[in-house]
């Protein structure tokens, strides 16, 4: 039997505890159980933080008494994908074998964010090794084993971010925290069921958080609802000295954003490419689900390389990161490196002038996709092509040129820094979720979050359950 | 020389560059590997260098010069 407080949004948890029918303390040995008990089940646990969850909790709870509300998140617990810094001898792995035993002396600034907002961190949650910047190809690519999605425990939750996937779907943790450099949020957003938001670039300090790729690396939320991700994101978001990048201005979390008009989004032409029926069939409905709000158009955007000018970024960017780790044969110790047409080892061969000739396009590009999306609130495509694939085969070609050939949506959502949301649109055949993503412009999270909002007010997919694992 | 064999003496010459920085680290199959990754770079890379740009179209990257005090 499912304990109650389980599964439940953000806004109900804090309504539950506001109102004393639960105490920040129980809220978070609940979950601390939970995870403890099914974490190794979904390989999807790096290390419990039960005393540190235990130390906010007794915080906030003595706060909430005394009638000191620090916001939504008081009292709710939480995990972190394990590229976060976090002090007190918490183990950061990056999910990779040759750090297994990397420690921090500092909190990377989301964890002390969201702790100062009196969210108790439940854990460190698994993740595909370095973020999936060595080029994996395979899901067994984790420190923590294969991750295994909730749906179904032979297939698996997607990378990067797939233990804060896997969490949240199975109830162990009421949000988590995941970082994208093209596709980690979204993808196990998407394989798990969930809602999870990719913010703009800059909208989250990264202080703290192992880099992969400085000028596409984002940190964001995965939740139960578009809501629990609006509520999560206000409190990550806001300027930071210690990363440059962000943003000076705050993001404010508007539930009740409305245009005062039919919202407008764009389908770009032939962007759902191979999609797989049930995703294709699902997409259509929500489509239709949605028109009674909003109206669709096809969009055509110019011919530009926008595969190509990401993955050159990438490319360049992770090789450099890790160029160190190059040198000394790190990757030799990673158990999921594709070394067949993706070896991190041919990063380095791009010459000066190639990657220069990408930043320009990159501009050319973000300025071209702004002037199509100007016309709109957001653009709308199947969040992935397929459900879940099975955790003990490769999930994608070999071929470097392969790497995002398939995706449009997330080459130009990376590349331009622009926010978007994957929420479940329904189940395939085999009772596996699909999601459908909504992108809109740089700094409108307000607006894609209440499309989001309002085809989850449509439908029911977001309340579907995983079974309880059998342990 | 055809295009296709200039683009093989590159793909060559850059498959070199990393077999001299890192080929001790690495067994003939996984330079096999590095070798069929730079080919299928290839293929990244030739549709950005047959995109036109004028002159004045600037790297989307920002510098600021730095001033401490």
């Amino acid at each position: 039997m499912v304990n109650s407080f389980v599964f439940k949004p953000i806004r109900e948890l804090a309504g539950l505890i506001a109102s004393k029918e639960i105490s920040p303390v129980e809220l978070t040995q609940t979950f601390l159980d939970r995870l403890e008990e099914f974490g190794p089940h979904y390989n999807s646990l790096v290390a419990l933080t039960a005393e540190r969850a235990y130390r906010t909790a007794r915080l906030a709870e003595a706060d909430i008494a005394a009638g000191r509300s620090r916001g939504l998140l008081h009292g709710i617990p939480w995990g972190a994908k394990d590229l976060l810094a976090t002090s007190g001898g918490i183990p950061t792995t990056w999910g990779a074998a040759p750090f297994r035993d990397q420690q921090f002396d500092y909190d990377a600034t989301v964890v002390s964010k969201l702790e100062a907002a009196g969210a108790p961190l439940a854990g460190k949650l698994a993740m595909i090794e370095l973020a999936g910047g060595m080029g994996y190809i395979h899901p067994d690519a984790s420190l923590t084993g294969p991750p295994k999605n909730p749906w179904d425990t032979g297939r698996w939750t997607g990378g990067s971010s797939s233990g804060s996937g896997a969490a949240v779907a199975a109830g162990l943790v009421p949000f988590a925290i995941g970082s994208e450099t093209w596709g980690s949020i979204l993808v196990p957003a998407n394989n798990c069921g969930l809602a999870g938001l990719r913010p703009t670039y800059g909208r989250v300090s990264r202080y703290g958080a192992m880099a992969l790729c400085w000028t596409l690396d984002k940190l964001g939320p995965l939740c139960l609802t578009a809501d629990d991700c609006g509520i999560v994101l206000e409190t990550l978001s806001g300027p930071d000295p210690k990363d440059g990048s962000t943003h000076p201005q705050p993001f404010s979390y508007n539930p009740d954003f409305n245009p005062g008009r039919r919202f407008r989004i764009g389908i770009i032409s032939g962007v759902m490419g191979e999609a797989a029926d049930a995703v294709r069939e699902n997409f259509e409905t929500a489509v239709s689900v949605l028109a009674d709000v909003a109206d669709f158009e096809e969009v055509r955007l110019p011919e530009l390389p926008y595969v190509e000018v990401t993955s050159t970024v990438l490319m360049v960017e992770s090789a450099s990161a890790f160029e160190d780790f190059l040198a000394e044969g790190g990757p030799l110790e990673l158990s999921g490196t594709g070394w067949h047409g993706r070896s991190p080892y041919a990063r380095p061969a791009v010459l000066a002038t190639d990657y220069i000739k990408a930043l320009r396009l990159r501009g050319v590009i973000a300025r071209e996709v702004d002037g199509v999306m100007s016309g709109y609130d957001a653009l709308a495509a199947p969040t992935a092509m397929n459900t879940a694939t099975p955790i003990d085969e490769e999930f994608r070609s070999r071929s470097m040129t392969s790497a995002g050939a398939g995706d449009l949506m997330g080459s130009i959502g990376n590349g331009c820094g622009l926010p978007s949301i994957s929420v479940p649109s329904g189940f395939d055949g085999d009772g596996l979720p699909t999601g459908i993503q909504f992108m809109s412009r740089a700094y409108d999270e307000n607006v894609c979050l209440a499309i989001a909002r309002e085809y989850q007010a449509r439908t029911e997919w977001h309340r579907q359950r995983p079974p309880e694992p059998i342990t | 020389m055809t295009t296709d064999a200039n683009n093989s003496l590159e793909q060559d010459l850059l498959f070199a560059i990393v077999k001299e920085r890192y080929g001790h680290l690495l067994t003939g199959e996984q330079l096999d590997g590095v070798r069929t990754a730079i080919i299928g770079q290839r293929d990244v890379f030739r549709p950005i260098r047959e995109h036109r740009l004028t002159n004045d179209v600037e790297p989307f990257a920002s510098f600021t010069p730095f001033r401490g005090d």
